[in-house]
């Protein structure tokens, strides 16, 4: 099967790691609303306060709580994954079929041709991923909006629907169970339809995070099974320090998105985002530059400021009030599929659970890391550089040292 | 998107909406329909829009109740009878068990 292209953008533009809204702000006084339609209470934040609290420790509580809200679905999704490689032999087996994106085989004779050609793949691999970001950007500059919403929809459509499919119909193959066409098709129109709309429009906000695990895992499944061997290795080595560049870079695109929707003040695409709570991006006086999405109290360094509710009725032009409630952190889809993919490729190819778990807890280790980082810095940072090196690392070295010595010492019996 | 934030008649009106999805043959919207609003309908205290919702979400579980029995019907009267049927059954089936049923 030849993956078409539209599943290319889904992992193009998400790997960063987007700070929800800066919390940087030193403290809060809660401000009486003077309007008499007054249906709710808001939080005004001005930068002129003295810090109650100390910087520090608010830099260190935002940190720990995000940690915590993110390793939940990272977990998840990689469980998912490894569920399905461990029990359903199809995304294991290897039958010749490759994505166009990998064009050139590795069932070479020699070891160094093999290597050349993944090399070769990875390199065509990262331009595809490149040139669809940049296009991504520059229509994100050219406020085309309609393209990209159409072209993400297509993508989550694709998704939901045909991979699925697929997916479910493996299952039923695996454990031999009989299933007609019109009950597969009431589920998967189901399945579909539901995620549709709770991923674009409207849900309840723990269906969306897990429809986003789960479109993250079919992807992360649909790549385990889809690239070669080796070519796999080498695509998570580049695409971290690509990752890098362009977050970090100046004229990186995907710093450019970031910091573009930042000045418009808009959320990026919920498609492509996974948000541990909700956002609120910032909330003037005039209502209609709000986003719609109002913020949940999460947080708790926003302890007395429990409600925040919807600043509806008019404006006050005088009192411009910068709202904003960090209650989570935005971790790009892309993320996920790579971790997994990391994790899943692990447990299709590594000897036993022992790898498996190692990287596991290397990535999980890099995502803590990513996200101090995250916290000090407090700007968009890339999400794979450093889990991706953990994993790899700690794939590679418990594939051929650990677990060799570790049979060892169990063939003569000596505990350590 | 946090239910609490928002005014009751974008709830109402967000209720009628999955209410109406529902009928594009979609019990799982109307699942999600009682599951977010059983609160909102029923344990919060009364606002003006509160006996609309609770209708709604009555007759989503309804709706939900209807297919739930009529997909449980056919699964049944499918597994049981599929080997009998032969053909018919080879044409409906999506995935054929191997082995000897």
């Amino acid at each position: 099967m030849n993956a078409s292209d539209s599943e290319e953008d889904c992992y193009n533009e998400r790997t960063a790691l987007v700070q929800a809204e800066n919390p940087a702000l030193p403290s809060y006084r809660p401000e009486p609303d003077p309007r008499p339609a007054g249906q709710c209470e808001y939080v005004c934040l001005s930068a002129d306060q003295e810090a109650d609290v100390d910087d520090e420790e608010l830099t260190l509580k935002y940190g720990a709580k995000h940690v915590i809200m993110l390793f939940v679905p990272v977990t998840l999704c990689m469980v998912v994954v490894v569920a399905t490689i461990k029990s359903v032999s199809f995304y294991t087996e290897k039958n010749g079929q490759q994505l166009i994106y990998t064009p050139f085989t590795e069932d070479t004779a020699s070891v160094g041709l093999r290597l050349l050609n993944s090399v070769l793949n990875t390199i065509i691999m990262i331009s595809v991923i490149v040139v669809m970001t940049i296009f991504l950007v520059v229509l994100y500059k050219y406020r085309c909006y309609k393209f990209i919403h159409g072209w993400l929809i297509l993508s989550s459509l694709m998704l939901l629907f045909w991979f699925s499919f697929m997916y479910l119909g493996e299952v039923f193959k695996t454990y031999n169970v009989a299933m007609d066409y019109p009950t597969v098709g009431m589920i998967i129109w189901n399945f579909g339809a539901v995620g549709m709309i709770c991923i674009h429009w409207k849900g309840p906000l723990q269906l969306q995070q897990a429809y986003l695990i789960v479109i993250s895992a079919l992807m992360a499944l649909v790549f385990i099974k889809y690239l070669p061997e080796w070519s796999a290795w080498v695509i998570l080595g580049a695409i971290s320090i690509y990752d890098l560049v362009a977050v970090l870079c100046p004229k990186g695109p995907l710093r450019m998105l970031v910091e573009t929707a930042q000045e418009r003040n808009e959320p990026i695409f919920p498609a492509l985002i996974y948000s541990s709570a909700m956002v609120w991006t910032v909330g003037m006086a005039n209502p209609s530059a709000h986003s719609e999405r109002p913020a949940q109290d999460a947080a708790p360094l926003w302890e007395g400021t429990a409600h925040s509710r919807w600043v509806g009725g008019q404006t006050s032009g005088a009192q411009v009030c910068l709202l904003y409630f960090s209650g989570g952190v935005k971790l790009g889809l892309g993320d996920f599929i790579f971790y997994s993919v990391l994790v899943g490729k692990a447990a299709a190819t590594g000897e036993d659970w022992n790898t498996t778990l190692a990287c596991f807890v290397a990535i999980l280790i890099g995502l803590c890391l990513t996200l101090l980082l995250l916290a000090i810095f407090k700007k968009a940072l890339p999400a794979l550089p450093i889990s991706i090196t953990f994993g790899l690392v700690f794939y590679f070295s418990t594939d051929y040292l650990v677990r060799p010595f570790m049979d060892s010492l169990a063939d003569h019996q000596f505990y350590i | 998107m946090n239910l609490e934030r928002l005014p009751n008649e974008e709830k109402l009106s967000l209720c009628r909406k999955y209410y109406l999805g529902g009928f594009a043959f979609l019990p799982f919207l109307w699942l999600v329909n009682v599951v977010w609003f059983f609160r909102e309908a029923f344990v919060k205290p009364a606002y003006t829009e509160q006996l609309q919702i609770k209708t709604y979400v009555k007759r989503s579980a309804l709706g939900l109740l209807l297919w739930v029995a009529v997909l449980t019907t056919w699964i049944t009267i499918f597994q049981h009878f599929r080997a009998e049927w032969g053909e018919v059954a080879d044409y409906l089936s999506f995935t054929i068990p191997l082995g000897i049923p």
